[in-house]
């Protein structure tokens, strides 16, 4: 096709366009109804929600106090998978960067056995993996820590992250690692000065997809973690959920609160984030 | 860039090259490959997940085929994925009409909007979605109440469907009755727009260019033949792609079922899926070596459909 797409806008010359904004304006009012409903009913107590579920209330009326239960009620939460997803993403990163450097430079005897060893996990399906997994971790002394869930989130990173970062380290201009070369660069300099420097578009998209993935996490730690004081968000919202008296603007409050971390990262990261999401869905 | 070759001999003075592979390596061998040939050996075991184990042969395996539970489960998720691949047209036709949108601007804002939802953890919006689906104050029956659509409903219940689990009074409930899991499963996310899918069409559709619209405009297309002749070509790689992994992650995924409805599956059973009978069979009754034994026959049927994907479907670059 056409190799440089033209910017001009490409559908439908002709009339205007008013009937497509209605439909468009329609469908993205029902897929966003569940964020404006967090939203307007975590300022709400019981009587107010239940009085009017559907309207938001006038700024005066705002129970703000929702949002400082909310904290409490999973601000721990919140710390437990930051420290997991940040210590994740950061290890996981660090040793797939290694790989990756070792892939995309050299030919070694027994490589191509290796980068097998590597593409295979991409094809095959983890699903049975859940219930060993727990056996082993229970033999590795690793139930109910957080440890637990950052092997898991390296180990479960490297597969795609070596296969998208050798691709990127491939395409960095030989010359570059050559004239380090000559300047005495050891291995490790050069990740440092070349390969960090110049793959930072992707290991921001990778870094943004791990964290992601931490964020959602529910169901290994689920199996893993037992005491209160060490669940993570994922577990923590599954008990909040199961509780018997429902508070809904205190349990909103708590929801936007968790997805707060999620929408600073947006703003800042705008393309990053988007650029992240459709790597993901590649990943198959 | 082309990479440099080490012969075998040379290889014996770099072998600390090696050592940038090895940690990558151990966490693979370790949390992936290991318990997979774990699965693999403990399915052939009446197993507890500890020390003590007893030999069974084919037995789990036989006793898979005896499990109603398991096929049920299995007709299902059978349901479910037919659902989800009607569930896919949403994203395809708000792709197209954004990409149709004469103003880049709009575009601009359109997309932005469409990925709101991503920014909402996914565990959260499914909670909120439960909320909805609350019998007594959950804002679905307290929308049909108010739109009167649920006379609609009981009279559709009363003439074709014969389910009787609509009447006037009573508040219905979604996740709690047999009949309504499945549709409730299958209502769930509605519109059903997958912001990453949307992402990806509207990149493909991005290729096309204006004299290609130009061109279908003098033959006189339609709308609906330049969807079918110019736009869906172009993104249908991609909807194959989109296709098969939502096939393989219906079939492998529990946690929906499991968030929405507990891990039980909900009343009666009815939402049980294959992959949360393995969970509930090794976590809540505690036979590892059946569970694995599931999990085999899963990773089979997700193999087989992988093969199949690669073979046909995927095209590379």
């Amino acid at each position: 096709m056409n190799p440089a797409p033209s910017p001009a806008p490409a559908g439908g010359r002709e009339g205007s366009d008013w009937l497509k904004h209605a439909i468009i304006i329609a469908i993205l009012c029902i897929e966003l109804l569940p964020f404006y409903m967090m939203l307007q009913i975590s300022v709400k107590d019981n009587t107010s929600f239940l009085a009017n579920p559907w309207l938001p209330l006038p700024p005066g009326e705002w129970n703000l106090g929702n949002l400082v239960s909310g904290i409490r009620l999973i601000g721990p939460y919140i710390a437990n998978t930051v420290f997991v997803a940040v210590s994740a993403t950061g290890a996981s990163l660090a040793l797939a960067l290694l790989g990756a450097y070792f892939f995309a430079r050299y030919q070694m005897p027994f490589g191509r056995l290796l980068w097998a060893v590597f593409l295979v996990l991409m094809l095959m399906p983890g699903v049975a993996n859940i219930v060993p997994l727990f056996a082993l971790l229970k033999g590795m002394g690793l139930l109910n820590s957080l440890n637990a869930l950052i092997l898991l989130g390296v180990a479960g990173g490297q597969v795609f992250q070596v296969f998208l970062l050798r691709n990127f380290i491939e395409d960095i201009p030989k010359d570059l690692f050559e004239a380090a070369e000559i300047d005495g660069a050891s291995h490790f300099q050069q990740l440092r000065s070349i390969v960090i420097p110049m793959s930072g578009p992707i290991i921001g998209t990778l870094a943004i997809l791990g964290f992601l993935g931490a964020w959602n996490d529910f169901m290994m730690p689920l199996i893993i973690l037992r005491d209160r004081e060490l669940f993570t968000l994922g577990v923590g919202l599954i008990y909040l959920d199961g509780e018997y008296v429902k508070k809904w603007g205190e349990i909103m409050a708590a929801y936007l609160i968790a997805s707060i971390p999620l929408i600073l990262i947006f703003l800042f990261t705008m393309k990053l984030f988007i650029r992240g999401l459709s790597a993901g869905a590649i990943k198959g | 860039m082309a990479r440099i070759r080490i012969s075998a001999r040379k290889a014996l003075h770099e072998w600390k090259l090696y050592l940038f592979v090895v940690p990558s390596l151990l966490m693979i061998a370790t949390f992936s490959y290991f318990p997979a040939l774990s699965a693999v050996y403990h399915s052939f075991f009446d197993w507890g997940g500890g020390e003590y184990k007893q030999f069974l042969g084919l037995g789990n395996y036989r006793r898979l085929f005896s499990d109603p539970v398991l096929w049920g489960a299995f007709g299902t998720i059978g349901i479910l994925i037919i659902a989800n691949i009607f569930k896919m047209i949403p994203s395809i036709a708000i792709a197209v009409l954004v990409h149709r949108l004469k103003s880049d601007r709009w575009q601009y804002w359109y997309r932005v909007l469409l990925v709101i939802p991503m920014i909402v953890p996914g565990l959260v919006t499914l909670f909120i979605w439960k909320f909805f689906f609350d019998p007594t104050s959950g804002l679905l029956n307290a929308f049909l109440d108010a739109t009167h659509l649920k006379s609609v409903l009981i009279e559709l219940d009363r003439e074709v469907l014969h389910w009787n689990v609509f009447a006037e009074g009573i508040p219905i409930p979604w996740l709690g009755d047999p009949k309504l899991i499945v549709p409730s499963l299958i209502l769930w996310g509605f519109p059903w727009i997958g912001a990453v899918g949307v992402l990806i069409y509207l990149a493909g559709l991005q290729s096309i260019g204006t004299e290609v619209y130009e061109a279908a405009e003098i033959d006189g297309a339609s709308s609906l033949d330049k969807f079918w002749y110019v736009e869906l070509p172009l993104i249908l790689t991609q909807v194959r792609i989109n296709l098969v992994l939502l096939v393989i992650g219906t079939l492998q995924g529990f946690g929906l079922q499991f968030l929405l409805l507990g891990n039980s599956g909900g009343a009666g059973q009815a939402g049980m899926v294959p992959g949360l009978w393995m969970f509930n069979k090794a976590f809540i009754a505690g036979e590892f070596g059946y569970a694995c034994a599931i999990g085999m026959l899963l990773f089979v049927f997700i193999l087989v459909l992988t093969y199949f994907n690669n073979k046909y479907v995927r095209v590379d670059k």
